[in-house]
């Protein structure tokens, strides 16, 4: 059943990749102007325009464009970039790893620190735990994480220069890339002094991408939980005098997660977003100091490339997330339809 | 026989957004060890929620004010700290709500629910004896398969299995009191009827006070020894049920008798929605016993 | 008086509504009330150039003299703006397809439905960022990327909404007496969706503030010498620690606008729920 349910969301979410494929296509040709031009610069010959123009099949039907971008695609080849002048593949699976690494730890402090948040809120609600933890979340989520990104700069590395300013990794440490995942490379390396300090590189750039996402998911969580407060088995479980935090941890926590989970995923989608304005605060080499320096040129390839592999991410996230709510929900996980 | 419950003078208010909201004014209920009472009233008449201040519920809501005496066994409910209130639940005092499949908890099964229950009564209990049990618990409301039901969820039974779970959880520390809000109005009737006479039978058996609040006065006929009767948060007519069967004294209660349906019954009655004759004093029958 | 009496029970929509109001009328009258109205192009003082907050320039001044707070303030003007036009474009489309989708049904619940889910499967503010990469960096580019981003959040708000009434006896009764779907969607589902519409765009304010500023952050919003919270924040970050008020006071504009429109928001889902 659990297969059952994978399967119809592999399914689904092809549908979406191919239709986010097509959406993606869409915005890069309503580009103004020829792109083999802007790809060339101003001294490029007539003759290596057209050269240009027919390897990119920019003279064929949209249609046929379209048919080429999947064929590519489905080779897994994105094309070359005309800023690297290397394939795209290759330019993301050099940078990606940076931008995930900081992501997923952003992801874990957002439902560590987030979920219990709203569930103290919840079960002290209306009192000043409550209006504590809803003016903090509020605030969280008043700013873009580029303003919480200068600021935690400005305090931590700065005026307490508990962390480093910028970067993933201090330049003594020579580690061999494995998996571009510094904090796992370093430990696969035995170098825990490396770690160590790749992990501390890691937590301002982690936490400012965090903080709106904890803002939201306080807040989501403490409105589910309020709302589950109310329902008659918690009555029940307060009428059988089960402790109120055993009532909070467990029997008004779990059945609130359930809904919390798809707009959490959602959040996090938010944050591979995000992650280009923290990147861009702490000098972080991840995914969007390219993808910001091949939109400033206009690179196409490299734009649908980078597009499309976030894309993907979030699509992968969103299945996980599928599969958690059915291991979590018994009603999805035995049932013979497979949907919630 | 001195009461396991003696209601004095409870009042019952509410702050909301619109006001003060008076919900009970100024109630007297008293129930001795064993004896099967109903509390009768349509909803809004106030009863349920003396149920949740019998239970040191509304005590501890922000905007309700309670006031009053409510002893329970000696101890006045309403002046308890919350932690004395609470160590009452689920021991001393026990609840079946109206609709069992929604009382449940959706996400865990029906086992971690009874085990939780139990280790109310013995927290020393190990978990093998609390299993043990509660699977017997579960043959006393005549469940055959207590191994499948207590593996299953709320949802995986039938809402007549539910209820029986309810009444052998409700049952299983062995309560002095039993407060049972509505038990099974959600079911279907004949499943109700067989439910209810299951839960009779048990707390005849254990012995167990009962509270049993209903709007249906041909619900609680065979179930009550006396019937209280509250109409707008006032008591309007009390006695043994016979005597208030047959000889019902308040125009109100004789309205709700009205609507009991009878099989030989000619149509719908004819019960007016209010009728200033409804706020004619308190009846008291004499006690007989 | 039932709304006076809840925003008396939540002082902090009280101050949301306050904030809001405030930052409305200084965008709306930013020539008179700043100090320097002629420093929102590109005015150089270079005597005053780079100077921290003092009695004369309150935020300080940037690099080539203009003084932080005016440009914040007429900054603003250009963050409101671009808010309502976003949210006039956005919401109306979002509702009619929600609205189609979650009373037609049928295929076109799918077509449409499946449509939003494609643009509700790019992060939206990726999604924005490659609609800027495309288009030239401008204001009304930018309002179009982001109205492009915000659509499908109310059609799926109004869909989810309507679909659940879509069951309800009302709506069953209209068709009964064989009203057309057009008066069914508008007249009868429609006014039922609006509470969480309303509520949605004043939270939404802020966030369209934050996408738009965070463009403008990655220098594809709006161009300088337009003052732009987003663009101010990005331009000052690169002379941290020492002239600290250049993104530090743009930043906390920006945190303030949007808290104010959360908090208001916020209040008024509180008001329009109690009425249920």
């Amino acid at each position: 059943m659990v297969l059952r349910t994978l399967l119809n969301r592999l399914l689904i979410s092809l549908i979406v990749l191919v239709g986010v494929s097509m959406l993606i296509f869409g915005i890069a040709r309503v580009i103004p102007g020829d792109p083999a031009r802007i790809a060339l610069g101003p001294n490029a010959t007539t003759e290596q325009i057209s050269k240009l123009r027919a390897e990119m099949h920019l003279d064929e039907s949209l249609p046929s464009q379209y048919f080429h971008f999947l064929i590519d695609l489905s080779r897994g080849d994105l094309g070359t970039s005309l800023y690297t002048n290397r394939p795209v593949t290759l330019d993301i699976a050099e940078f990606l790893p940076a931008t995930l690494e900081l992501v997923f730890l952003a992801g874990i402090i957002m439902v560590s620190v987030g979920l219990p948040l709203g569930m103290l809120a919840a079960r002290y609600r209306d009192s000043w735990p409550d209006s504590l933890i809803r003016v903090f979340a509020l605030l969280t989520v008043s700013a873009p994480s580029f303003v919480w990104a200068v600021i935690l700069m400005l305090l931590f590395a700065f005026y307490l220069p508990i962390f480093p300013i910028a970067g993933r990794i201090s330049d003594i440490y020579e580690i061999e890339r494995v998996t571009g995942f510094l904090t796992i490379d370093t430990l696969l390396a035995g170098n825990y002094a490396a770690f160590g300090d790749a992990l501390r590189h890691l937590v301002l750039p982690a936490v400012a991408l965090s903080l709106s996402g904890i803002g939201q998911a306080a807040r989501l969580t403490r409105s589910n939980m309020v709302e589950t407060y109310e329902k008659p088995y918690i009555e029940m479980a307060q009428a059988y005098g089960f402790f109120p935090s055993r009532i909070a941890r467990s029997y008004a926590f779990k059945p609130s997660l359930i809904p919390s989970l798809t707009i959490i995923g959602l959040d996090f989608a938010a944050m591979l977003g995000n992650a280009f304005l923290v990147e861009a605060v702490f000098a972080w080499p991840g995914l969007s100091r390219y993808g910001v320096a091949v939109i400033l040129r206009k690179d196409l390839n490299a734009i649908m490339g980078t597009v499309l592999i976030i894309s993907i991410t979030f699509l992968i996230v969103n299945i996980i997330v599928d599969l958690l709510i059915g291991y979590l929900n018994p009603r999805v996980r035995y049932s013979t339809r497979g949907s919630a | 026989m001195s009461a396991l419950l003696d209601i004095k003078d409870l009042k019952l208010g509410f702050n909301t957004l619109a006001g003060y909201v008076d919900v009970l004014k100024g109630i007297n209920v008293s129930i001795k060890p064993g004896e099967k009472v109903a509390l009768v009233g349509e909803s809004g008449s106030g009863k349920s929620v003396t149920a949740r201040i019998i239970l040191g519920l509304l005590q501890e809501h922000r905007d309700a004010l309670v006031s009053g005496d409510v002893q329970f066994n000696g101890q006045n409910i309403n002046t308890l700290s919350p932690k004395d209130r609470a160590s009452l639940r689920g021991k001393d005092i026990s609840m079946i709500f109206q609709d069992p499949t929604s009382s449940l908890n959706p996400v865990f099964t029906i086992k971690k629910q009874f085990l939780e229950v139990l280790s109310r009564g013995d927290e020393k209990l190990s978990r093998k004896s609390r299993v043990d049990r509660a699977t017997q618990l579960l043959g006393t409301v005549s469940i055959t398969d207590p191994k499948r039901v207590l593996n299953s969820y709320p949802f995986q039974l039938s809402g007549g299995m539910n209820q029986r779970v309810m009444i052998a959880m409700a049952l299983a520390n062995h309560p002095k009191l039993l407060l049972a809000d509505e038990p099974g109005t959600a079911l279907d009737v004949s499943v109700q009827a067989q439910t209810l006479s299951l839960m009779r039978d048990l707390v005849t058996q254990n012995n167990t006070a009962v509270l049993f609040i209903s709007h249906n006065l041909g619900v609680v006929r065979e179930f009550a020894d006396r019937i209280y009767v509250i109409y707008k948060g006032n008591i309007v007519e009390d006695g043994p049920t016979h005597c208030i069967f047959n000889n019902a004294q308040h125009p109100y209660t004789r309205a709700l008798l009205a609507a009991v349906p009878r099989i030989t019954g000619t149509g719908l009655p004819d019960v007016p929605e209010v009728s200033d004759e409804f706020l004619a004093p308190y009846v008291g029958h004499m006690q007989v016993s | 008086m039932r709304t006076l009496r809840i925003l008396a029970r939540n002082p902090l929509s009280v101050v949301g509504l306050v904030l809001v109001l405030l930052i409305i009328f200084a965008a709306v009258f930013a020539q008179y009330i700043v100090p320097y109205p002629t420093h929102n192009g590109s005015v150089i003082d270079f005597a005053f150039a780079n100077k921290p907050p003092s009695a004369r320039n309150w935020f300080g001044t940037d690099l080539v003299g203009r003084d932080i707070f005016s440009r914040i303030i007429y900054a603003y003007q250009i963050s409101l703006t671009l808010g309502v036009v976003v949210l006039a474009v956005a919401t109306p489309i979002g509702t009619i397809i929600g609205l189609l989708a979650g009373y037609v049904g049928g295929w076109v619940e799918n077509v449409l439905m499946r449509l939003v889910d494609i643009f509700l499967s790019i992060p939206p503010l990726v999604l924005a960022i490659a609609m800027m990469g495309v288009l030239e960096p401008t204001l009304t580019n930018a309002m179009l990327a982001v109205t492009v981003v915000w659509w499908p959040w109310y059609a799926r708000l109004v869909y989810s909404i309507a679909r659940a009434e879509r069951e309800e006896g009302y709506v069953l009764a209209a068709e009964v007496i064989g009203a057309s779907a057009v008066h069914i969607s508008f007249r009868e589902i429609l006014p039922n969706c609006l509470p969480a519409i309303i509520t949605k765009m004043t939270l939404d304010m802020g966030f369209v503030i934050i996408i738009a500023s965070s463009l403008s952050f990655l220098g594809l919003g709006v161009q300088p010498p337009t003052p732009d919270l987003g663009s101010m924040v990005a331009e000052g970050a690169r002379y941290l620690p020492d002239s600290w008020w250049l993104s530090v006071f743009p930043g906390l504009a920006i945190l303030v606008a949007v808290f104010g429109f959360n908090l208001l928001g916020d209040g008024l889902r509180e008001i329009l729920s109690v009425d249920k």
